[in-house]
C-alpha cells in the first residue's frame, strides 16, 4: 500500500529525515518509534503531504503506485481526505469546542462523497456505532466537552474512517489517555485495521504499545531508520544500540514472579541528549551516545538484513539475545 | 513509626455543588500512613483524586472532614513560623517542569527560592552548585532561563529545588509523565539514588504501574476519590483483592514491554 | 554511590542553542540585537521630552507673544517656519509649549492610572474566589461610566484646568488598567510555578508582585502604550469642551481644537498640532513594542522565538 524509498527532508539547509526505505503493505500495521526530536512525527507528516512550507521533500513515497510527492496540493488534497485518515494525540484539541459531534464527523463525509441529507445522517450513526459508542443517536448532538477523553478519541477515529480510507495514520492516540481506555482504543484500532483491511501507520513514543497494536515496526532515530522488522523480533531480538537502549530504558511491567528482582532495579540510561536539529553527527547519528561506538562509525552504517525483513543499519550491532 | 497520617479525611473543592452521599467529593474516606524511609505509590486514573490527595497531605489544600497529621501533629496547628516548618518538611515536584518553573526567573533564583522564603537567607553560589551536583547538573545551567533547557534538565531543577530546603518527605506528582523514555530513566534513577543517599520519604503519584513497580514498596490504588485497595505493592499487584485493580493491571501488562 | 553514573550535563553536552550566546564581540553587534523598534520609539519619546523640556529654558518667540499683524501666516513665512495661529503666536513656540503640557497630563495620568489600576486588578485576581465574581462586577461598572461625564463634574467642582483634566483622565482609567489586568493576572495564578511557590511557603502578596507582575509585564507595557495614546486624545477633548486647559496655557488639545474653526482661513493649522500628537502616539507605541521585545527573557537571549 505505501512504499518509501529514499525519502529526504530538509528544512533550512539541514537533511532532517533520510528514509531509505520503508514499506507498509495493505491492511497491516506498522510502527514508528522513537522519542521527541526523532523525526517520527515529521516523516508522518511528509507522507501525508502537510509539511510547512520551508521543508522540502523528495524521493519517492507511493501511495497504491502513485507517487504521492509528484502530486500538488489540489491533487494531493483529494486524496489525503479520501484516502488517507488521520488521528491526532490530543482528542479535546482536535475537535471543535463550538461544533456538535455530529456535525464534525459528517464534514469529511460531505466533503470527500457525493452523499447528502438523509444519507450523511445515518453515515455519521453507522460509524459512531463501529468505534463502539454507545447511544449514537444522542451523541451527534452533544458537544465535545460532554464526553469522556476516550469517547473523544473515538468520534476521532470516527471522523477518520469516515470515508473508508485505505491508510490511517495515527500520532500519539493513546497518550493522553487512561491506561483502561487505552487498551479499548487499541483494540478498537486493530479490529478497524482487520475488518477493513486498513494499513495503519502507528506513531509513538512507547514500545509497548507498539507492541500491542503493531505487526511491523521502524525504529527512528535523527531521522533515519535504524531498525526494522516484525515488531516481535526487534524486541526480542534487537540490533541496533539505539534499539537496545530504548528497550533497556523502557520502565516495562515486572511479570508476575518478577517483582522482588524488579523493585529498586535502576534503568539503563542512555548518555547525553537528542541533538537538536542539525547537530547529529555524521555517519551514525547515534554515534556520539553510544558506548559501542568507533571509528569506523564516521562511515554511514551498511543496512543488513536477517530474515523476515529484519533490517538494522549498524556496525557494532547487539548479537545477544 | 508514621511521618504522616490520614485518618477518614474528606475534601472537596470550594465551589463544588455538594449532593447526596459522596457527590461533589473529591476525596472521601482517605486514611492511610506514610511511614520513614519507605516509598509510598499513589496510583489511579484522571479523576481519582490523587494528585489532590498529596496537596492536602502537605497541607496545600486544607480538608473539610477527618485529621491530617504530620509527625504526630494536626497539619492545621502548624501556625506562624511553625507553617514555614510545615512547608520546608513536605515538598513537591512537580509534573511539567516547563510549567513549574517561573518562565521569568533565571535557574538560580528559581533553585534559591525555598531557601530564600522557608530559611529567610539567600543562599551563595556554591550551595547552589552542591544541590546541583546532587541532581547531576552544573553551574552552568545558574545564568540561564527555564527555555533554555531540555525537560530533563528542567526537572532535575525542579528535583534540586525541592531537596535544597532538606524536606523530610518529597511528594512527587507524576514526576516522569512528560518526559522522553530515556530522560525518564535518568530522573528514575536519580530519584532512586537521592532517596538511598538522603534517606528521603517519597510519596510518588503516577499512573504507570511499571514505574510504581520499580519505585514504589507500598502501594495505593484510587479510584473516584477512594482507596480501593493498599498495601505492599508485590502483593498488591500479584494477588490483587479488587476487581479494579486487577482491570488495571491488565491493561497496564498488555500495552507494555 | 550510585551503581550507573548519572550522566553529568557539561557545557560540551550542552547543545550550542541551549547555551548562552558569548558576550557580542563587538559594541556594534550588541547594538544590532535591540529591536528597532526601541530605537525609533526612545528616538520620537525622548525627542518630545527634549522638546518639552527645552521650552522651560527658550522658545523662538516668547509665550503669548501676540503679534496681531501676522495673523495666521502660512509656513514658510520669514521669521516663522511653521506659520502662525489665528493670534499670531508662533506655531512652533505653540507646540513646544504645548508639548510641556501634553506629556505632563498624559504621562501622569497614564503612570498613576496604571499603577492604581494594576494594583486594584492584582488584588482582585488575587483575592478569594467567592469576592472575585462581584469584585469585578465593580470594576465593570467603572468602566461603564461615561468619563466626559466625571470631567465635566470634576471641572464643576474644582475650575477648568491641568488637574482637573489629569484627575479626570486617571478616574476614567483606572477601570481600564485594572479590568485588563484580572485576567491575565488570574491566568497566571492557575499555573504549576505558583503553586510551586505557595509550596515553599511564599505568600499570596509576594506571589502577585514577584512572579504575576512580572509575568503579565509584556501586557502591562502594551497597556501603557494604548492608555497614554487614549490619555493625550482625552485631554485634546476636554481642551476642546472647555474642562481641560485654559489659555494662556498651551495645549496640544487645546491648538487642535482652535484650528477647527479655522479650516478655511488657514488649513495648514491643524496640520502641525495633529502630527504632534500622532508622533507621539506612536512614539509610545514603539517603545513600549521594543520594551516588550527587550525585557522578555526567551526573545532577548537567543535573538529567536
Amino acid at each position: 500500500m505505501l512504499e518509501i524509498r529514499d525519502l529526504r527532508v530538509h528544512i533550512d539547509g539541514h537533511e532532517i529525515i533520510h528514509i531509505d526505505e520503508l514499506d507498509l503493505p495493505a491492511g497491516t500495521r506498522l510502527g514508528l518509534v522513537g522519542e521527541s526530536g526523532s523525526g517520527k512525527t515529521m516523516t508522518a507528516t511528509a507522507i501525508a503531504g502537510l509539511l510547512p512550507n520551508e521543508a522540502k521533500a523528495s524521493g519517492t513515497v507511493r501511495f497504491d503506485g502513485q507517487d504521492l510527492l509528484e502530486l500538488n496540493d489540489a491533487e494531493f488534497s483529494k486524496i489525503r481526505g479520501k484516502r488517507i485518515g488521520f488521528v491526532f494525540q490530543d482528542p479535546a484539541r482536535a475537535l471543535n469546542p463550538m461544533m456538535r459531534i455530529g456535525r464534525q464527523v459528517s464534514e469529511s463525509i460531505r466533503l470527500h462523497t457525493n452523499l447528502t441529507g438523509r444519507a450523511v445522517t445515518d453515515k455519521v450513526l453507522e460509524l459512531l456505532d463501529q468505534v463502539q459508542l454507545p447511544d449514537p443517536a444522542a451523541l451527534v448532538r452533544r458537544y465535545p466537552h460532554q464526553l469522556s477523553g476516550g469517547q473523544q478519541q473515538r468520534v476521532l477515529i470516527a471522523a477518520a474512517i469516515a470515508t473508508d480510507p485505505d491508510l490511517l495514520i495515527a500520532d500519539e492516540p493513546t497518550t493522553a489517555l487512561d491506561v483502561t481506555v487505552q487498551e479499548e482504543i487499541l483494540q478498537l484500532l486493530i479490529s478497524l485495521s482487520e475488518e477493513r483491511n486498513m494499513s495503519v501507520l502507528f506513531v509513538s513514543h512507547d514500545l509497548g504499545v507498539i507492541r500491542f497494536v503493531c505487526d511491523r515496526v521502524a525504529v527512528i532515530y535523527g531521522g533515519h531508520v535504524v531498525e526494522t522488522g516484525c515488531v516481535e523480533h526487534v524486541i526480542s531480538d534487537p540490533r541496533h544500540r539505539y534499539t537496545t537502549a530504548l528497550l533497556a530504558a523502557n520502565p516495562g511491567m515486572p511479570k508476575t514472579d518478577d517483582f522482588a528482582s524488579f523493585m529498586g532495579q535502576r534503568l539503563q540510561t542512555i548518555p547525553g541528549h537528542v541533538p537538536a536539529v542539525g547537530k547529529f553527527p555524521g555517519g551514525c547519528r547515534f554515534r556520539n551516545r553510544c558506548e559501542h561506538a568507533s571509528a569506523s562509525c564516521a562511515e554511514p552504517p551498511m543496512p543488513v538484513t536477517l530474515g523476515d525483513g529484519h533490517r538494522y543499519s549498524c556496525w557494532h550491532p547487539d548479537e545477544e539475545s | 513509626m508514621a511521618i504522616a497520617d490520614v485518618d477518614d479525611m474528606y475534601f472537596h473543592y470550594p465551589r463544588a455543588s455538594l449532593g447526596a452521599g459522596d457527590e461533589g467529593w473529591t476525596l472521601c474516606n482517605i486514611s492511610l500512613a506514610v511511614h520513614a524511609g519507605t516509598t509510598l505509590g499513589i496510583v489511579g486514573e484522571s479523576g481519582s483524586g490523587k494528585s489532590t490527595l498529596i496537596r492536602v497531605m502537605c497541607g496545600l489544600l486544607h480538608h473539610q472532614r477527618g485529621t491530617v497529621r504530620f509527625d504526630g501533629r494536626d497539619v492545621g496547628d502548624f501556625r506562624g513560623e511553625d507553617s514555614k516548618e510545615l512547608r520546608r518538611k513536605n515538598q513537591i515536584v512537580f509534573q511539567n517542569p516547563r510549567r513549574s518553573l517561573d518562565p521569568r526567573m533565571t535557574i538560580r533564583r528559581s533553585l534559591s527560592e525555598p531557601t530564600r522564603a522557608l530559611r529567610g537567607r539567600k543562599p551563595d553560589d556554591d550551595e547552589l552548585i552542591v544541590s546541583l551536583e546532587k541532581v547531576g547538573l552544573g553551574r552552568e545551567v545558574l545564568p540561564r532561563f527555564p527555555h533554555q533547557l531540555s525537560g530533563g534538565q528542567l526537572q532535575r531543577v525542579g528535583i534540586a529545588r525541592s531537596l535544597s530546603v532538606d524536606p523530610t518527605i518529597l511528594y512527587a506528582d507524576e514526576p516522569v509523565s512528560a518526559l522522553d523514555v530515556s530522560v525518564q530513566a535518568q530522573v528514575l534513577n536519580l530519584l532512586m539514588d537521592l532517596r538511598d543517599e538522603l534517606g528521603l520519604t517519597l510519596v510518588m503519584v503516577s499512573h504507570d504501574l511499571g514505574v510504581v513497580s520499580r519505585m514504589c514498596e507500598e502501594i495505593i490504588v484510587m479510584r473516584n476519590g477512594r482507596i480501593v485497595e493498599e498495601g505492599r505493592t508485590d502483593v498488591v499487584l500479584t494477588r490483587p483483592e479488587s476487581s479494579y485493580t486487577t482491570a488495571l493491571l491488565a491493561a497496564a501488562r498488555a500495552a507494555s514491554l | 554511590m550510585p551503581d550507573t553514573p548519572i550522566p553529568t550535563i557539561t557545557a560540551d553536552t550542552i547543545d550550542d542553542d541551549t547555551a548562552i550566546p558569548a558576550p557580542p564581540a563587538s559594541v556594534w553587534r550588541h547594538i544590532a540585537r535591540v529591536p528597532i523598534t526601541l530605537y525609533l520609539g526612545g528616538a520620537l519619546v525622548s525627542s518630545f521630552v527634549f522638546v518639552a523640556l527645552l521650552s522651560f529654558v527658550w522658545t523662538p518667540y516668547p509665550p503669548n507673544h501676540l503679534n496681531m499683524s501676522n495673523r495666521l501666516e502660512p509656513p514658510g513665512t520669514p521669521g516663522f517656519l511653521l506659520g502662525t495661529d489665528r493670534a499670531g503666536r508662533d506655531v512652533i513656540t505653540e507646540l513646544m509649549l504645548g508639548a510641556r503640557n501634553s506629556l505632563y497630563v498624559s504621562v501622569v495620568s497614564t503612570v498613576v492610572a496604571m499603577i492604581i489600576g494594576t494594583s486594584i486588578g492584582l488584588a482582585i485576581a488575587g483575592s478569594n474566589r467567592y469576592f472575585q465574581g462581584p469584585l469585578t462586577r465593580l470594576v465593570d461598572t467603572g468602566l461603564a461610566l461615561p468619563g466626559i461625564l466625571t470631567a465635566l463634574v470634576l471641572a464643576a467642582k474644582l475650575g477648568p484646568g491641568n488637574t482637573t483634566a489629569t484627575l479626570a483622565i486617571i478616574a476614567w482609567q483606572i477601570p481600564v488598567a485594572a479590568r485588563v489586568t484580572i485576567g491575565p493576572a488570574r491566568q497566571v495564578l492557575a499555573l504549576d510555578f505558583v503553586e510551586a511557590a505557595y509550596g515553599y511557603g511564599r505568600r499570596r502578596s509576594y506571589i502577585l508582585v514577584r512572579h504575576v507582575l512580572r509575568n503579565i509585564s509584556p501586557l502591562l507595557i502594551v497597556l501603557g502604550s494604548v492608555m497614554f495614546a487614549a490619555a493625550i486624545l482625552i485631554e485634546a477633548a476636554l481642551a476642546f469642551l472647555g474642562v481641560g486647559v485654559q489659555p494662556p496655557t498651551s495645549s496640544w488639545g487645546r491648538f487642535l481644537s482652535e484650528t477647527q474653526s479655522l479650516l478655511e482661513a488657514a488649513p495648514f493649522l491643524m496640520f502641525f498640532p495633529g502630527l504632534a500628537i500622532v508622533l507621539t502616539v506612536l512614539g509610545f507605541n514603539l517603545l513600549g513594542d521594543g520594551l516588550r521585545t527587550v525585557l522578555d527573557p526567551q526573545q532577548a537571549r537567543t535573538g529567536s522565538s
